[in-house]
């Protein structure tokens, strides 16, 4: 037995020391080989579970803290492996060539290996304390992420972002302390909580569960709590909105789906959850219309996405599951590609707005035609990951839901619809286009490449992670 | 075990040799050629070997649960037929871009579209579960939103592609979702499996998404006007578009669907929809100028008829006029190709003039022409006289609609034909050159397709390759053809009448009123511009009030900053104060201890 997890802890804070040691010029090759030799870790942890057979797998250290006992517990699951393997391509891109700008290098490698750490430790820890110290981790190194590296109005949105990111977390540490305290062996074990929750009475847990639903929510983001999401992903730097929507919501998400499977009182909330959930995915692509920042736009595609998925959680049936993570997956790796895109357009011409930006595809092709790609990533069209993903999570929330669960598809429809028209205002041209004082390098286009070829890996190949997810 | 699948693998093949030679255009165009004929060898060779008909192959894509979503193909005769028709377009096809695209840039791009494109209407066509037809439906979609806007840096044709995308788009969710309610309903994909399936709400539900999904992708009425605005891609592009791919695969969903719309009962809404769709698409080419857009209103016009011959319950007929309108709605777009190229890429019929001095390119024109009209013995009236006589049979005001429906567009496409000829030819020396330059590849191109117009007949006879599973399959009775051909004579006649011999700018202008009401797809545009306004002001709206929401959580935390000053000012340090605090504090708790 191979300690998958302790190696990627160990290796991931070996990596944000040393990178701290070394010099601005080599700190992003040296954090970009750390992440790299995580995504090893990961890919030879997925053939070793492919051997296997299951991607259920605990490891358990020495006692973190005796009294009361949390253990340095960490698992993988089907649905925390498809997120650490998102997470981790997805760091690792941004390591290598999210840096459009190539400025304060070393900060920010540093910054993005914390996070990397915080998001694989939050996917793979085995109890709610762990969980909540990665939160934290990983939010406070995104709030710097923010407030140090991006546009002008960047320290309004990054407190903006952090006021309502601890907020979640107050929610969160309650929820925690309410389940730690409520359950027979005051436990923060989650596998013991899913085993046991049933035994606390329905009031505390529709107390817990609302205050966890809360947390998710804010994170995740749903409407109305959603604020924070375009004003962080505007004002941050391409890293920043890369690890933001690629990543950063994937902790509600996730959580999300640990909530469901902790509280039994969920089945309750199905209904009323899926509405609020359609509702904020067809609000969103309505704002969206109005935005005219690219960035902008791809943020609230975010909260498009991010609401059918927690239609597919809100469903909690083996499609709506597998469909949520495998939609976090195919969804994390889009918007990552599609911010890159965004931002090398920004930063080659100077220019984010879609009325000033014409004809970029003369003087960006590869950037352009990635941009179209991802486009077409976000619309579902087959062959790509998030087909899939739609498949079986419209096919869990009809289950559910009946015909009702297929609504949401029209929010994705006017999505695609008003991205298309992005595409034909700013990407191609009529007689007139922006010139480009700027060009961007070999990195940029190595992470296209990585991420459309996952995009496509995932959707063409998606028994290789969907075979495990027959029993959960 | 997957053999048919094979014989997509050249044009797969083709497509990457274009991705990494995509500096060597004249490799790349040679290779999908090659490509595209080796496919044909392929799916001729199928035909031949393959003994038991309906054979259904597949294998697991990949499992969940219950439900498998399986990789399936048929070649049963309905999936050969069409498999058959586009590895015979292809290569003619391809052949005339290496004509048409000569002068053009960016050749390994058009090819490597082109043949991802005639790839996923091969494996639609092949397809036997809703998975595997989904697949290729939306790769159809996504690579004719790529080809229509080909020449993205002109003015029109980004704005083209975007309007067919979005229509597709519409078809492509709506679809998904009827796929889905099967899914979910009966735990397969399977079409077999459908078919012996008991019928259930979900399942009605589904084949009416279904339907419209095909309405979207056969550019039916309402959602038709895609179609005229995709001329703007290359011509090529068209003439496939329009003869084998692309808008055939709603009508032939629907056809490989059609026992489950007959128990599900839809038929009248086929028909109704098939015979307004056909009625607009006549209308609008009698009043439309642009020399490719009388064609592609034609084509509304064929899958019209086409709709209608399955609403009334005649897949036999369906599949007749499906077979013979490849062929020369092909040969036509070839022909307006050729015709605009020598008048300076001028898309007007007023001011283009015709080849009538070159006969190579003219004759197959007029064999176009006059298939499509219907005049016998070329193969168009096979098409029109069996969805005609079905009609008779069957519903006298479909019928009637559709002997008009004849006239109209035997008149369409004779003004198409005479009004370029109209125009004395003596100035133009240049156009009389360019005619002659018009490379040879595109010109052989229309002259096989022509002989295909012609020959196309002898196909009809042999039964084994038009065996649709069906009783009804009684030949055409002779008066029917006779009827159609004449009524194509009567249209050949007025047209001669009104626009050879020079009226036509009265007929234009006389009739004001007549001419907008003919020239309808300027209402259906409008409709559509006050959809997307209307979706315009919603989005203001709720922007507005998300930004309204933005405010109310500023105004939520200066609430707490008053809050804080408010208290500020107890602490203020002055001693008095805080005494007085505290002995009214003691007091209240000696109080509560007290009571």
């Amino acid at each position: 037995m191979v300690p998958f997890i302790g190696i990627l802890l160990a290796l991931l804070s070996f990596g944000v020391v040393a990178t701290m040691f070394s010099s601005e010029k080599t700190s992003k090759t040296l954090a970009s080989v750390f992440s790299l030799l995580a995504l090893v870790v990961v890919v030879a942890a997925f053939f070793y579970m492919a051997q296997t057979g299951s991607m259920n797998y605990t490891e358990n250290y020495s006692y973190y803290i005796m009294q009361p006992s949390i253990s340095l517990g960490f698992q993988f699951s089907p649905i925390s492996f498809v997120l650490v393997l998102m997470a981790s391509i997805v760091s690792f891109v941004t390591l290598l060539s999210g840096n459009v700008e190539n400025e304060s290098r070393k900060i920010s490698s540093i910054l993005i290996l914390l996070f990397e750490l915080a998001a694989i430790g939050l996917f793979t820890s085995g109890n709610l304390f762990l969980l909540f110290i990665f939160w934290d981790v990983g939010v406070i190194s995104l709030f710097f992420m923010i407030y140090i590296l991006g546009s002008s109005n960047r320290r309004r949105a990054a407190v903006k972002f952090l006021i309502y990111e601890l907020f979640a977390s107050l929610a969160l540490l309650f929820a925690i302390m309410l389940v730690y305290f409520y359950t027979p062996l005051h436990s923060f074990d989650i596998q013991y909580i899913i085993a046991n929750a049933g035994l606390i009475s329905l009031p505390v847990q529709a107390l817990i569960f609302s205050s966890f639903f809360i947390a998710f929510l804010i994170n995740m983001p749903v409407f109305p709590v959603h604020l924070w999401l375009p004003d962080a992903h505007t004002e941050a730097s391409t890293q920043g909105s890369m690890l933001l929507s690629g990543i950063l919501t994937k902790f509600g998400g996730y959580g999300m789906i640990l909530t469901f499977f902790m509280m039994p009182i969920a089945a309750h909330f199905e209904v009323p959850i899926a509405i609020l959930a359609g509702f904020s995915a067809i609000y969103a692509v309505f704002v969206l219309m109005t935005q005219h920042d690219i960035k902008r736009i791809i943020a609230y595609s975010t909260i498009v996405e991010m609401g059918i998925i927690l239609v597919a959680i809100a469903s909690f049936n083996q499609f709506g599951i597998s469909g949520a993570a495998y939609g976090m997956l195919a969804h994390g790796l889009t918007i990552a590609m599609l911010f890159l895109a965004a931002g090398s357009i920004g930063h080659m011409f100077a220019e984010r707005d879609i009325r000033n930006l014409r004809g970029v595809v003369r003087n960006a092709l590869s950037t352009s035609y990635t941009f179209l790609a991802g486009v077409f990533a976000t619309t579902g069209v087959p062959l790509t990951a998030a087909f899939i993903a739609d498949v079986l999570i419209f096919i869990g929330a009809i289950k559910t839901f009946s015909i009702y669960g297929a609504i949401p598809l029209a929010a994705l429809l006017l999505l695609g619809a008003f991205l298309y028209y992005v595409v034909n205002k700013s990407i191609l041209s009529t007689s007139e286009y922006s010139s480009n004082p700027r060009f961007i390098g070999r990195s940029q286009k190595a992470g296209y490449a990585i991420l459309l070829s996952s995009i496509f890996i995932f959707g063409v190949l998606p028994f290789l992670l969907l075979n495990f997810f027959s029993n959960i | 075990m997957m053999f048919a699948l094979i014989a997509i693998l050249p044009l797969i093949i083709a497509a990457f040799l274009a991705l990494l030679f995509r500096n060597n255009g004249s490799l790349v165009k040679y290779a999908a050629f090659a490509a595209s004929v080796a496919s044909l060898m392929l799916i001729i060779y199928l035909y031949l070997s393959i003994s038991g008909w309906s054979s259904l192959q597949g294998f697991q894509w990949f499992s969940l649960g219950s439900i498998s979503f399986n990789i399936s193909i048929a070649t049963a005769p309905i999936n050969m037929f069409l498999l058959l028709l586009v590895g015979i377009m292809t290569p003619l096809i391809f052949l005339y871009s290496i004509g048409f695209m000569d002068t053009q840039s960016q050749q390994a791009r058009f090819y490597f579209e082109m043949s991802i494109f005639a790839a996923a209407m091969m494996l639609f066509a092949i397809s036997a579960s809703l998975i595997t037809m989904f697949i290729a439906w939306e790769m159809l979609g996504i690579t004719s939103y790529l080809l229509i806007g080909f020449w993205y840096w002109k003015e029109k044709p980004p704005a083209a592609a975007r309007k067919a995308i979005t229509t597709i788009l519409i078809g492509d969710m709506l679809m998904l979702a009827g796929i889905l309610f099967i899914g979910v309903t009966y735990g397969t994909f399977e079409f077999s499996a459908l078919f012996s399936a008991a019928p259930t709400p979900a399942l009605d539900a589904a084949l009416l998404l279904i339907l419209l999904a095909a309405f979207t992708k056969s550019a039916q009425f309402p959602f038709h006007e895609w179609l005229p605005d995709a001329m703007e891609g290359p011509t090529p592009v068209s003439a496939f578009l329009h003869s084998s791919t692309m808008v055939k695969a709603g009508v032939f969903l629907i056809a490989v669907l059609f026992p489950l719309y007959v128990s599900a009962g839809l038929l009248p809404v086929i028909l109704i929809f098939g015979l307004i769709s056909a009625i607009l698409g006549v209308s609008n080419a009698l009043a439309e100028r642009h020399i490719k857009k009388i064609l592609a209103y034609s084509t509304i016009e064929d899958l019209g008829l086409m709709f209608v011959a399955l609403g009334l319950g005649s897949l036999l007929g369906a599949m007749l006029l499906f077979f013979v309108q490849t062929f020369y709605k092909g040969l036509l777009f070839m022909g307006a190709g050729s015709l605009m190229r020598a008048n300076d890429e001028r898309e007007d019929i007023f001011t283009n003039y015709s080849s009538a001095t070159n006969k190579l390119i003219f004759i197959p024109i007029v064999i176009g022409a006059l298939s499509m009209a219907g005049v016998f013995p070329l193969s168009g009236v096979f098409g029109k006289s069996a969805i005609a006589g079905v009609a008779e049979d069957t519903n006298v005001l479909a019928y009637a609609v559709i002997v008009l429906l004849g006239l109209g567009s035997s008149i369409y496409i004779f003004r198409w034909l005479f009004i370029p000829m109209s125009k004395p030819f003596k100035n133009e020396k240049q156009v009389e050159v360019n005619y002659r330059t018009i490379p040879k590849t595109m010109i052989a191109a229309a002259i096989i397709l022509a002989i295909l117009v012609i020959a196309a007949p002898i196909f009809n006879t042999y039964p084994s390759l038009l065996t649709l599973e069906l009783s009804s399959g009684s030949p055409i009775p002779i008066s029917e053809m006779a009827e159609v051909s004449v009524i194509a004579l009567v249209g050949l006649a007025i047209a001669y009448r009104v626009y050879r011999q020079g009226h036509q700018l009265h007929v234009a202008s006389a009739n004001r009123p007549l001419y907008i009401a003919f020239y309808n797809s300027i209402i259906v545009n409008g409709f559509y511009m006050y959809l997307t306004k209307a979706v315009a002001i919603a989005a203001d709206g709720l922007g507005y009030f998300d930004l309204k929401l933005d405010k109310l959580t500023y105004s939520a935390s200066s609430a707490m900053l008053s809050v804080g000053s408010a208290l500020r000012k107890i602490v203020n340090g002055q001693t008095n104060v805080y005494v007085a605090a505290f002995v009214i504090g003691i007091v209240l708790l000696l109080a509560l201890f007290i009571w």
